[in-house]
């Protein structure tokens, strides 16, 4: 399969021209420490570098980039530097709300689920469940907290129980973190492709 | 490395720690800056006390605490941004959607496994088979002792669940990969494996009944001081604070890289329970994590336990002698 048109989704690209007098060996010396943290591995050839990463520090400055690869070509300007990393973090954020959007409707099927047996549950304790109400109707407030002035507490309400049932259940929570994870990869999306492009810059630019 | 003693025990023989209030650093800058970051924890906590104690009961209600909630945690990440305890803890993107990951386990995948066999699930069924009605004496008690108790009871739970998890090898499986966070941010409370997510949530509290309202106060110590425990802000936190409430310093500690460390501290809300049974180290650590500080995948997070239950249990069976054939 051509992934070519979706895999912007995951993969950055860019690149940066190099000063003329700049050879290859010389830039990727510039951004040799780069690749010397924690779980980074990588090969360099003439014009070339390809890195893997393998559980980077959080502090790694590249930490979102799994592998990748550096080449220096010869334009018409000068040199410039091609690179084309691949993050499996920003892919998996962005299919996180599908996950979240999954947890929506799984909760809505439990819902449906829990109804019946709820009804069934409800109506032969109902008589009951109304005279227990009736008992707990006062609720008591200490004469410190009267004296203090905090509100008199509200008497119990029967409907609460059955809100109670329904919130159990409650998709919103789900579609909230899928929005969340959608914010979430168009931030990093643009965030990470920006520093990363800036990282390269200072150090290629650095005496 | 030497360590220091601490009692019968020497922290820091394995990884450099910060042992003593006076040792550790204060808020550098301006007046204003300071008394900030030295008020700023029991100012919250008061005033959110006196919020829940006098608002009107339209507005007394568990969306309102969310919504407080969200706004706090957003208001701690820009004091993260502002005044930071370590630049090595600094939030990236990458971090942030990590933890906001187990953030949102914790109110979908969770709270529907919790729903059927957590802790409240498990007492409603007790309380129906035993025909046992709530200890309803709970209720006419002031306000403010209701709401304590409910936080205390949770969090001496809490302090003998997480105490459990490190001194018992299955659930410190669970838990073992929480301590493989290597830096403190406000969301990392939440990462974990969701099995120790599920057992940590865990209390005894449905037992009682008690006012929506003290329940509310008992969350402000949740929000206004648990959260702290993982937090990269620097305060200077007031005294009396740190000797009654689990703080960023306590809890820093507790994930350092020094084994010995790590055995303390386990309190999510009131230290004085660690004060009470000896387990109690005031001090900080910058360099967290185990085996060296290694950050662990979230697919590893998810599987570790089992991978090495399975892993030593194997070693285990492999370790025992083969029978003897009798002669």
């Amino acid at each position: 399969m051509n992934t070519r048109f979706i895999d912007w989704i995951w993969h950055v690209r860019g690149s940066l021209a190099l000063s003329p007098q700049m050879s290859p060996a010389d830039a990727f010396d510039r951004l040799d420490p780069l690749f010397h943290t924690t779980g980074t591995s990588h090969e360099r050839t003439s014009d070339r570098l390809v890195f893997r990463k393998k559980d980077p520090a959080a502090q790694d400055r590249m930490a979102v980039f799994e592998n990748g690869v550096l080449q220096v070509e010869k334009a018409a300007g000068g040199p410039v530097l091609h690179y084309h990393l691949i993050s499996r973090s920003l892919l998996l954020c962005f299919l996180a709300p599908l996950l979240f959007l999954g947890f929506a409707q799984l909760n809505i099927a439990l819902a449906k689920f829990d109804k019946p047996a709820a009804a069934a549950s409800a109506k032969p304790g109902a008589g009951k469940a109304a005279d227990k109400q009736a008992k707990k109707a006062d609720v008591p407030m200490n004469p410190i907290d009267k004296w203090l002035g905090a509100p008199a507490p509200e008497k119990k309400d029967a409907d609460k129980s059955e809100d109670k049932g329904k919130k159990k259940h409650s998709p919103t929570p789900a579609y909230v973190f899928a929005g969340i994870f959608a914010a979430l990869y168009l931030v990093g999306r643009i965030l990470e492709d920006r520093l990363v492009k800036s990282l390269f810059r200072k150090r290629l630019m650095a005496a | 490395m030497d360590g220091v003693r601490v009692g019968n025990r020497v922290i820091g023989a394995d990884a450099p720690v910060t042992i003593g209030w006076e040792n550790i650093p204060q808020v550098e800058g301006g007046a204003f800056k300071r008394a900030f970051f030295t008020w700023f924890q029991p100012a919250v906590l008061l005033g959110l006390i006196a919020f829940w104690y006098y608002a009107p009961n339209s507005i007394a209600k568990a969306s309102t605490a969310i919504g407080i909630g969200i706004g706090f945690k957003v208001l701690l990440l820009a004091l993260e941004w502002v005044n930071p305890r370590y630049d090595s803890w600094r939030l990236t993107w990458k971090e942030l959607a990590t933890d906001m990951f187990y953030v949102g386990l914790g109110y979908t995948m969770v709270r529907m496994v919790s729903g059927f066999i957590g802790s409240d699930a498990m007492i409603t069924a007790i309380q129906q088979s035993f025909h046992w009605d709530k200890l309803n004496w709970f209720v006419g008690l002031p306000l403010l002792v209701q709401a304590f108790l409910i936080a205390f009871i949770f969090d001496f739970g809490q302090y003998w669940m997480h105490r459990g998890m490190h001194n018992w090898y299955p659930l410190w499986l669970t838990h073992s990969v929480h301590h493989f966070i290597t830096q403190l941010n406000i969301n990392k409370g939440a990462v974990g494996n969701p099995v120790e997510i599920f057992l940590i949530g865990l209390g005894i509290g449905g037992f009682f009944d008690f006012l929506p309202r003290a329940a509310l106060i008992a969350g402000t110590f949740g929000m206004a001081v648990s959260t702290y425990q993982h937090i990269n802000v620097r305060f200077n936190s007031p005294r009396w604070w740190r000797y009654v409430f689990n703080t960023t310093e306590h809890h820093s500690l507790h994930h350092s890289l020094d084994y010995e460390a790590t055995r303390s501290n386990y309190s999510g809300t009131f230290i004085f329970i660690d004060r009470m049974f000896g387990t109690c180290v005031d001090g900080e650590a910058e360099l967290l994590g185990m085996e060296g500080g290694r950050r662990m995948s979230i697919r590893e997070q998810m599987t570790y336990p089992f991978t090495e239950a399975w892993r030593t249990t194997r070693e285990r069976l492999a370790r025992q002698p083969a029978a003897i054939p009798a002669e």
